[in-house]
C-alpha cells in the first residue's frame, strides 16, 4: 500500500513536471514576440514606394466602373478629366482605402480631388499597406 | 438647409456602413442602395425637399448601423461564391 502511495507521488510529480515545462517557454517566446511586434514594420506603419503606390492607385481608378481607362493618365483630376461628380470622388476614395487598408478621415478625403493628390497622401500615410 | 460637405459625409458614413454587413448580399444590396438613393435625388433643387431627403438619408444610416451589428450576430458560416477569389 505503501509502495502503491510512493509510486502514485512519484508519477503524479513526473507528470506536473511534464506539463509544466512545455508551458514556461511558449510563454516566454510569446512576450518576445509582443515586444518585437510593438517595434515592427508591421505595427510602426512604413512608407510605402511612391511609383507603387501611383500604380495601384491608377489601376484602381481604372477599374471604377465610369471611368473610360483610356483616360486614365498619372496626373489626371477626377472631376475636370475624368468626368467624374462628387459622389464618385467618394466613391473612388472609398475603394482607394480598401486598396491601401487604412481608413482616410473625411476632412483628408475632401482634399482628395486627382490621382496626384491622392499618391501623395497615401505615399505619406505610414498605415497603408 | 443640409450643406454640400454635410451630404458627401452622409454618403461616405453610408457607403461604410454599408461595407460592414458580413453577409455578401446585403453588403452588394446596401452598396447599390446608398449609390442609387443619392444619384436620384441629385436633380432636387427645392430647399424642404433637400432637407427631406437629407433628413431620411440620416435615419436610414441608424438603421444600417444598427442591422449591420445585428446581422453581425447572425453572419452566414460559409462565404457567398462570389467572395471566393478565382486563383
Amino acid at each position: 500500500m505503501a509502495a502503491m502511495a510512493a509510486v502514485r507521488s512519484a508519477l503524479l510529480s513526473h507528470l506536473r513536471v511534464r506539463v509544466e515545462s512545455p508551458a514556461a517557454p511558449a510563454v516566454a517566446l510569446s512576450f518576445v514576440h509582443i515586444i518585437r511586434r510593438r517595434f515592427s514594420n508591421e505595427v510602426m506603419g512604413s512608407f510605402l514606394d511612391k511609383s507603387e503606390v501611383a500604380d495601384r492607385i491608377i489601376t484602381v481608378v481604372k477599374n471604377f466602373q465610369k471611368v473610360d481607362p483610356s483616360k486614365v493618365t498619372p496626373n489626371a483630376h477626377f472631376q475636370k478629366d475624368l468626368g467624374l461628380d462628387s459622389l464618385d470622388t467618394v466613391e473612388i476614395v472609398m475603394a482607394l482605402e480598401e486598396e491601401f487598408g487604412f481608413e482616410i478621415p473625411d476632412n483628408e478625403a475632401d482634399k482628395i480631388d486627382s490621382i496626384n493628390v491622392a499618391v501623395d497622401f497615401i505615399a505619406s500615410h505610414p498605415q497603408a499597406k | 438647409m443640409a450643406l454640400r460637405a454635410e451630404v458627401l459625409s452622409l454618403f461616405r458614413s453610408l457607403l461604410r456602413t454599408a461595407a460592414k454587413f458580413s453577409d455578401y448580399n446585403i453588403r452588394e444590396y446596401a452598396k447599390r442602395r446608398v449609390i442609387d438613393g443619392f444619384l436620384d435625388n441629385r436633380g432636387l433643387t427645392d430647399p424642404s425637399s433637400i432637407a427631406a431627403a437629407f433628413a431620411d438619408g440620416k435615419s436610414q444610416l441608424e438603421v444600417a448601423k444598427r442591422q449591420a451589428v445585428v446581422y453581425s450576430l447572425y453572419a452566414p458560416r460559409i462565404k457567398s461564391v462570389m467572395e471566393v477569389e478565382s486563383p
